[in-house]
């Protein structure tokens, strides 16, 4: 089995030292997890491995040798692959021309041989185990999780420098349903059943104590330890990335509701979204659970007006609310969507932009901002939601995944909202913002808010929510509450609503 | 050093272009007559640019200001020669260029047309009104009232240079308060913060409560608008009116947007970047006039300066991500 070693790398920005002295060691056959706090120095490392930065010292060894990691073509004749979170594809090509993008498509009599490009990327998707996938299909009409299994397969193709034998995966399940995400394990299965192995990095600890058999855990830029998984458990890893106790993972549960509905939502139908009914009292946390596809995202986005309501009333404290997500925001709903950065963030403004956009009717007199007051609001929201961030007027681009979801949480909070829709608030969160966003969400419902919260993660809905509504192909399977539920049995309430076992 | 030209390169470049002037025309290039020229001559040009800007905040553009101004300039003066009354006739070819504005609004928003392929249809579409409207000739003399034309001619006085009166020419006021009312509407209004809110992420400014389809029909309406008024002024500058007048317009106005974005951080248009991008123009339009370099020539000349202003914006950023 092939192995590389990195220790002692060190890489500075101005002042700052990303890495100092981290360590990592890679063999075949085995899934290796990274994991560390936002900041901790792992996507710095991942670019060294890749060759897009140079490490200012340390040591690369290949089986030993030491190796040059100057530039991407080193990675790649290293045996190394990177797989991205933004995938590189070009949607209007088919599925096995993708797979061709970086190598010569096979010729007869000079022609392009497309039956040997089929039969080539059938080939290897096989070797994924992977066959439902037409190797004529665009790349456009497949979801991400097919796009990554897609991307993978292509460097099985055969030909070209040292067969790839270590795939890095940087947060491959963040854009991923439970469904791909399964896909995407049982294809990394395959992979290191044949000798390759997988650098995993994730702030998913059930995905990582699940899928990997060996965890690096990186802090302030160093090597904190590297333990085989079943030598750590959950606690342990929370512990060494954060080098604090989490007692409990969650928050504490206050508990008491008002007993009167605050929102009332009867016959919603809207998206994939057929006809649901139900009540959020005020001081409670509703969650939504279901498989991808089930309707948790279109029923929050159709409660805010953002997908149209083909049917239903809906009703906040006794009034109809509107339609459009513009009355929705002055009915007193906030929402933060799922993917912050294509819905939520204006990416290259000053934070405060995103923050106050919803808002601004209140920010401003005869339509004229009032630019002191805005500054005063945004600078007390980002000390309440501990944003970190240089100053108000910083591009939310800059900022860590986890600060731009406070972003989005002071916009939520900013107009005093009696109803927060969250869709997936901590995807792609690190373990201490996360730990921050659970406490504002409890915060808000012990102040009388009301809050529904759908999200893909099992334990986050059993941890936070006082009670789970579980979503069936768009209709409402049933509604739990929370305390005593396991993840399992919640699972198989989203398999099979009629399940008795939760 | 690559961070230097990236922030100021324009404006160095600007400062190199004036001194390069001012010592190759020692006499007549830096005098106040010949700068107070200049901002007549700019006038109509900062017009359309400034109310450009304000598409352009939302990453739309509209080609058809040109076709508008023509237009615009056209319906006052058939109007004029049906004594019409001034005020009237004015109002009527504002009212025709904010319909113009509305339709461009209307097919971008409503219909969902990208911006380059509606506003380049109705480019042609008013192109033919204009020539529709006049008959394809140019109307002038007594068919203009000679208050429109004294407009252009007149203006504040501000004292004596040298033996004449000088004026600070009504279109230079005109101009620069549309330049206030842009810059007032894009940095100091909810409504300018949601234009630019729709140019960061139309998805998340939707999701955010912002009512998309209405304000960009409404940008592109004062776009409209925006056009029509320069192309009165075109129409007061030279006392007469013909169906093509406004067409060298539209892509001068968009170079001097993309020039000012040079100018700004991030690279986002600012309607007092826009200005120093018209008078970046203007002044080489006007120095390269005296030194009598011939107007193919010109052309060639402003076409690389945009390239070199564009290019060192696009490396200078490249180089800061990489970092």
């Amino acid at each position: 089995m092939p192995e590389l070693a990195l220790s002692g790398l060190i890489k500075t920005y101005g002042a700052a030292r990303a890495l100092n002295g981290a360590a990592l060691a890679l063999r075949g056959g085995e899934v290796h997890a990274l994991m560390g706090e936002n900041g901790a120095g792992k996507s710095t490392l991942i670019r060294i491995l890749a060759g897009i930065e140079r490490a200012d010292a340390g040591r690369v060894t290949l089986d030993g040798r030491p190796i040059p990691l100057a530039s991407p073509a080193d990675a790649e004749a290293a045996g190394l692959r990177f797989l991205h979170q933004e995938l590189q594809v070009v949607p209007g090509l088919s599925v096995a021309e993708n797979m061709h993008l970086a190598r010569p498509y096979p010729t007869r009599f000079g022609l392009v041989d497309w039956g040997a490009l089929r039969r080539a990327a059938r080939a290897a998707l096989a070797r994924l185990g992977v066959d439902h996938l037409d190797p004529d299909r665009t790349m456009a009409a497949l979801g991400p999780g097919d796009q990554m299994l897609v991307r993978i397969a292509a460097t099985l193709l055969t030909g070209g420098g040292r067969a790839p034998w270590l795939y890095v995966l940087d947060e491959p399940t963040a854009a991923l349903t439970g469904a791909e995400a399964e896909r995407l394990f049982a294809a990394i299965g395959a992979l290191v059943a044949g000798g390759a192995g997988v650098l995993y990095v994730s702030h998913r600890l059930d995905e990582v104590l699940r899928l990997c058999q060996r965890v690096t855990v990186l802090r302030d830029g160093a090597t904190v330890c590297s333990r085989a998984i079943a030598e750590t458990d959950r606690a342990r890893i929370i512990h060494d990335m954060t080098g604090r106790e989490i007692g409990d993972l969650y928050p504490p549960r206050h508990g008491a509701t008002s007993g009167a509905a605050l929102l009332r939502v009867r016959g919603l139908a809207g998206g994939v979204v057929r006809g649901i009914d139900f009540d959020v009292q005020a001081g409670e946390i509703l969650g939504l659970a279901g498989l991808s596809g089930s309707g948790r995202n279109a029923a929050l986005k159709a409660l805010m007006g953002a997908l149209p309501r083909r049917a239903g009333q809906v009703s906040l404290g006794g009034v109809a609310l509107g339609t459009t997500p513009a009355q929705c925001w002055r009915q007193g709903l906030a929402y933060v969507p799922r993917e912050r950065r294509s819905e939520g963030l204006m990416l290259w403004r000053a934070l405060a932009e995103t923050v106050t956009l919803p808002h601004l009717a209140d920010l401003s007199r005869a339509g004229f901002l009032r630019h002191r007051r805005e500054g005063q609001r945004v600078a007390a929201l980002g000390h309440a939601v501990g944003l970190k961030a240089r100053g108000s007027w910083q591009p939310c681009a800059e900022l860590s995944g986890g600060n731009q979801q406070k972003v989005l949480f002071a916009r939520a909070l900013a107009g005093q909202p009696r109803l927060l829709l969250l869709d997936e608030p901590t995807r792609g969160v690190d373990v201490g913002a996360r730990f921050d966003i659970h406490a504002l969400i409890r915060a808000f419902a012990a102040a009388g808010g009301a809050v529904i919260v759908a999200s893909s993660d099992l334990p986050e809905l059993i941890g936070l929510c006082d009670r789970i509504a579980v979503l069936h192909a768009g209709r409402l399977g049933a509604v739990l509450p929370a305390a005593g539920l396991t993840e399992a049995g919640l699972l198989a309430r989203c398999h099979d609503p009629l399940s008795e076992d939760a | 050093m690559a961070r230097l030209l990236r922030s100021y390169g324009t404006l160095i470049g600007m400062l190199g272009i004036v001194l390069f002037f001012w010592i190759s025309l020692p006499d007549t290039f830096m005098t106040a007559r010949n700068w107070l020229n200049i901002s007549q001559q700019i006038s109509m040009l900062t017009v359309v640019a400034a109310t450009m800007t304000v598409v352009m905040v939302m990453n739309d553009f509209d080609l058809s200001v040109g076709s508008i101004a023509s237009l615009a300039g056209v319906v006052a003066a058939v109007l004029f020669s049906h004594q019409v009354p001034m005020g009237w006739a004015l109002a009527a070819a504002l009212a025709v260029g904010l319909g113009a504005g509305l339709l461009n609004g209307v097919l971008v928003s409503v219909v969902g047309i990208l911006p380059f392929v509606a506003t380049l249809a109705t480019l042609t579409m008013f192109s033919g009104f204009a020539f529709v409207v006049s008959g394809g000739k140019t109307i002038f003399g007594r068919d203009i009232p000679q208050a429109f034309g004294d407009f252009a001619r007149g203006g504040l006085p501000i004292g004596r240079l040298g033996d004449r009166p000088a004026v600070l020419p009504w279109l230079t006021l005109l101009a620069l308060a549309v330049v206030a009312l842009v810059w007032l509407v894009l940095e100091q209004t909810s409504y300018g913060r949601r234009l630019y809110a729709i140019g960061g992420n139309p998805e998340a400014a939707r999701l955010a409560g912002v009512r998309v389809t209405l304000l960009r029909l409404s940008a592109f309406a004062f776009t409209g608008v925006g056009a029509a008024v320069a192309g009165l002024m075109y129409a007061s500058r030279v006392a007469s009116a013909n169906p093509t007048q406004g067409s060298g317009l539209m892509l001068t106005a968009i170079a001097a947007v993309f020039l000012g974005m040079t100018l700004s951080e991030n690279g986002q248009p600012r309607v007092l970047a826009s200005l120093t991008g018209v008078v970046v123009l203007g002044v080489m339009d006007n120095g390269l006039t005296q030194l009598q370099v011939d107007s193919y020539i010109r052309e060639v000349l402003v076409g690389l300066i945009i390239l070199a202003a564009v290019s060192i914006s696009a490396l200078g950023r490249r180089a800061a991500a990489g970092r």
